[in-house]
């Protein structure tokens, strides 16, 4: 049992240490980018990978390898804030709802409800659609649905607690509602649902850079991964370097995070 | 050699290959006799059944179990299956424990028949309407969730005799079960001993029952049998400190 | 059971008329003017009477609720509106895009079920094998790749590379192929995961270790009990999916050129065309409502302890 425990938190580091890896690549993009990833370069258009050039360049002569660099910074900065948003609303929302319960409990889990009975996919792209491109656009479009789940956990997590006796004995000393969430209740459901936020850090990820692709996310030029491999996919035949690159970054990075998830999750079962 | 139908001898088990659950655990069965080990829970009893049924991960680190001559102790695959139910029957703790709770009862008993290619598909009702149930096919048209605990316990009875096994494990057949259930389940017991001359194998952590049904006990404790002989050895002398204080705190039930 | 479905059944129908009007609020509120949109695309000059004139005509300066109340009713007759893009009714779009869109749907979701049922159970029986293994990366791989990904390569190297399909699938079969295996392949890897997962929960269930000992086959075992078992929650898990396989068609159509709906609202989306968005929404929003009540409705048929 322990020596399973300790593999497991083995592969919890190894799985962290290289979504540190990434985290830290993105926000040292700008410095470690060997070239402008805006500029535009006539004599350089679609060249293969070279010294200079090591992703080689796109159709307009940019420096593929720079901007799947600043690419990252794009997708995966946008990914973080997009998660952490919906959970700090979805992790207030729950934990007001199982707290304090009523109508306005009933009336949140309804919404919660109905947000879910739309496919999430489907309300980003058309909201996103409306919204008409734009991160922040797609952002909020992902993140409308995105919230109930974190609410949901939230809130059976704080109704699971509620009722605890040290709970019950804050409660008799006369702390107030807003103390005993934050001292008592905030601290032991928020692993759960930072464990679940980590789980979505991947799917999240997918839906940014699939509307990025689809054109209703990143504006050009700005870099994005998805956006990147929609501009080079018509000319995939002479360049498919300017597919490929950003491509595998995309997927290096989500399976990165999924595993860190995964890796977490196990962990914390094997805890229980 | 010997008439045993069922040896244990110096068994050790354990379920992570490192510490034994039960160790040098040793006695016989014969034909039509019933022996019960007694002991508190943890004591190892219900890893004694499961070492001889062989359907967990268990682990056998040494000793043998030898059944009518045949060696029990690694016997994998289809062996071990064509012999577990019709010959060796298995009445578990938790009736849940033995039925798909979402099958009806007869689907599932026709299908244990058809894997050990038999047909005789009214036996189970006939075997339950022995047992005082009437309208037995009706009830056996229910599905496990549907019906009481003690039914359940009782269709799994009906289940384990119906290829009319020479061996009857019991794991705490009775403890699930509010007294009088359980007494009559007892009854039932030595009802199917007497008629066919079943060996059972009954573990249990209740004494009183252990005298009203065993020839021969065993006192189980930390895994090892303490003390081991008839009824009358078990309770006029008991030689171990610990069978007496089992003995004491048995509650005085009426026979 | 019955008053429980029909309760269900009356919510279903309240929460699809609170998606029906949030759909329309959603493009009431939206920023951008359909109207001028329109004009601006057919080379008009836009003064303020040339827009007002237009905004008349297309019925945008009416009450919000006298707009709503129209729309919903011409949905209830089947209704969906006129475009604004080229004044033409949109149903007979929707249907027709919707129909290629299941087609699409359905095979990508045998295709993946064909592969992650047997996959999913074998890699729970096996445990820890070596094809366990490689089944399990191979579904963790699936499950990462995003379905846009997943057709750039395909299209790369099957159309390109190797000229074994065509790059612009308009609705024939062999066009059919790569759409479906870019939607299928991600979907498998979620479905064998949770397959597998469900199948070892059933493994560990107490009612396996009673079959066996009464030394039932375990290929019965396996099909009879456990599989059965699980297939309730496989339906959930494929309800759900259908969620996710909606917004991954649209994507999908959008690059195969897939005469689908999800490519019709793409469309659509570029010219503003309100009325076309607010049916794809609403269409996709009442197909997977329906699909999870129906599947829930199934999983009390499969498991009637709950």
């Amino acid at each position: 049992m322990d020596k399973k425990k300790k593999q497991l938190k083995r592969k919890v580091m190894i799985a962290a240490a290289c979504a540190g890896v990434l985290v830290v690549l993105a926000l040292l993009s700008g410095v470690i980018a060997p070239n402008d990833p805006y500029a535009t370069n006539a004599a350089l258009i679609r060249k293969g990978p070279s010294a200079a050039y090591l992703f080689g360049t796109d159709n307009l002569g940019r420096c593929v390898l720079s901007r799947v660099l600043v690419g990252a910074r794009t997708t995966i900065a946008a990914t973080f804030i997009l998660v952490a948003i919906s959970f700090v609303i979805g992790i207030l929302v729950g934990m007001l709802c199982g707290f304090y319960g009523g109508i306005v409990d009933e009336v949140m889990m309804r919404i919660a409800d109905l947000m879910l009975a739309f496919p999430q996919m489907v309300v980003a792209i058309a909201v996103a659609g409306i919204l008409g491109g734009g991160l922040g656009g797609a952002m909020i479009a992902l993140g409308i649905t995105m919230w109930t789940s974190f609410a949901r956990l939230a809130r059976s997590h704080t109704l699971s607690i509620k009722n605890e006796p040290y709970i019950q004995a804050a409660r008799l000393l006369g702390k107030s509602g807003p103390r005993i969430l934050l001292i008592h209740i905030m601290p032991n459901i928020l692993e759960p649902v930072l464990i679940n936020a980590l789980t979505q850090i991947g799917t999240t990820m997918i839906g940014i850079s699939g509307l990025s692709f689809l054109g209703l996310g990143v504006v050009a030029p700005q870099a994005e991964w998805g956006s990147m491999i929609n501009e080079a996919r018509a000319y995939i035949q002479i360049a498919p370097w300017a597919v490929l690159f950003p491509a595998a970054a995309t997927v290096i990075t989500i399976i990165v995070f999924n595993y860190l998830g995964d890796a977490v999750m196990e962990y914390r079962k094997a805890d229980q | 050699m010997s008439e045993a139908l069922l040896q244990i001898k110096q068994l050790n088990a354990s379920y992570d290959g490192d510490t034994d659950v039960i160790r040098d655990v040793c006695f016989e069965l014969t034909p039509g006799e019933i022996i019960c080990i007694v002991g508190e829970s943890g004591s190892g009893k219900s890893t004694l059944i499961k070492a001889i049924h062989g359907m967990s991960d268990l682990i056998i680190s040494k000793g043998q179990i030898l059944f009518d001559g045949r060696d029990l102790t690694h016997m994998k695959g289809n062996p071990r299956r064509e012999l577990l139910g019709t010959e060796i029957g298995l009445i578990p703790q938790d009736p849940a424990a033995s039925f798909n709770p979402i099958r009806r009862f007869d689907v599932q008993l026709k299908e244990a028949l058809a894997s050990h290619s038999r047909k005789d598909e009214g036996k189970a009702a006939e075997i339950l309407e022995k047992m005082g149930m009437p309208d037995s096919r009706a009830v056996l048209h229910n599905r496990p969730f549907e019906v009481s605990g003690g039914m359940n316990q009782r269709i799994a009875i009906a289940a384990a005799m119906m290829f009319a096994p020479r061996l009857l494990l019991c794991d705490e057949a009775t403890s699930a079960l509010d007294v009088t259930t359980a007494g009559s389940v007892v009854d039932e017991l030595l009802r199917i001993r007497k008629e066919q001359g079943t060996a059972i194998l009954m573990v249990t952590h209740h004494l009183g029952i252990a005298k009203r049904m065993a020839d021969q006990i065993g006192i189980m404790k930390n895994g090892k049998i303490v003390e081991y002989g008839n009824v009358r050895q078990i309770f006029e002398a008991p030689s171990h400190e610990y069978t007496r204080n089992l003995i004491r705190d048995v509650p005085r039930l009426k026979r | 059971m019955k008053k429980q479905i029909i309760k269900r059944i009356i919510e279903l129908i309240i929460i699809l008329i609170v998606l029906s009007f949030l759909t329309f609020l959603l493009m009431y509120l939206a920023p951008g003017d359909p109207a001028e949109k329109r004009l601006s695309s057919q080379g008009v000059a836009v003064t303020k009477e040339v827009l007002q004139a237009e905004q008349e005509r297309m019925g945008l300066l009416r009450p919000f609720f006298v707009r709503y109340g129209e729309w919903f009713t011409g949905i209830l007759r089947g209704d969906f509106g006129v475009s604004f893009k080229d004044d033409m009714p949109v149903s007979p779009k929707l249907v027709s895009g919707l129909k290629n869109t299941s087609i699409l749907a359905l095979a990508s979701l045998i295709l993946s079920l064909l592969v992650s049922v047997p996959l999913g159970i074998l890699s729970a029986v096996k445990q820890n094998s070596i094809l366990d293994h490689i089944v399990r990366i191979l579904s963790f791989i699936g499950n990462a790749l995003p379905n846009f990904l997943i057709s750039v390569l395909l299209m790369y190297f099957f159309c390109i590379r190797l000229n074994l399909f065509p790059v612009v699938a308009t609705g024939s079969v062999q066009g059919l192929c790569l759409p479906a295996l870019s939607l299928a392949i991600p979907m498998a890897g979620r479905f064998t995961r949770q397959i597998r997962t469900e199948t070892m929960e059933q493994l560990r269930q107490d009612y396996v270790t009673g079959l066996r000992v009464r030394g039932v086959r375990e290929k019965d075992i396996l099909i009879h009990n456990v599989f059965r078992n699980a297939s309730g929650h496989i339906f959930t898990i494929v309800a759900l999916q259908i969620g996710i396989l909606m917004g991954g068609s649209v994507v999908i159509e959008t690059i195969f050129r897939w005469p689908g709906i999800g490519k019709l609202v793409m469309d659509s989306i570029n010219a503003r065309d309100y009325p076309t968005i607010m049916g794809f929404v609403l269409i996709m929003g009442t197909i997977y409502v329906i699909i999870n009540f129906l599947s829930d409705v199934l999983y009390h048929v499969l498991d009637p302890r709950v």
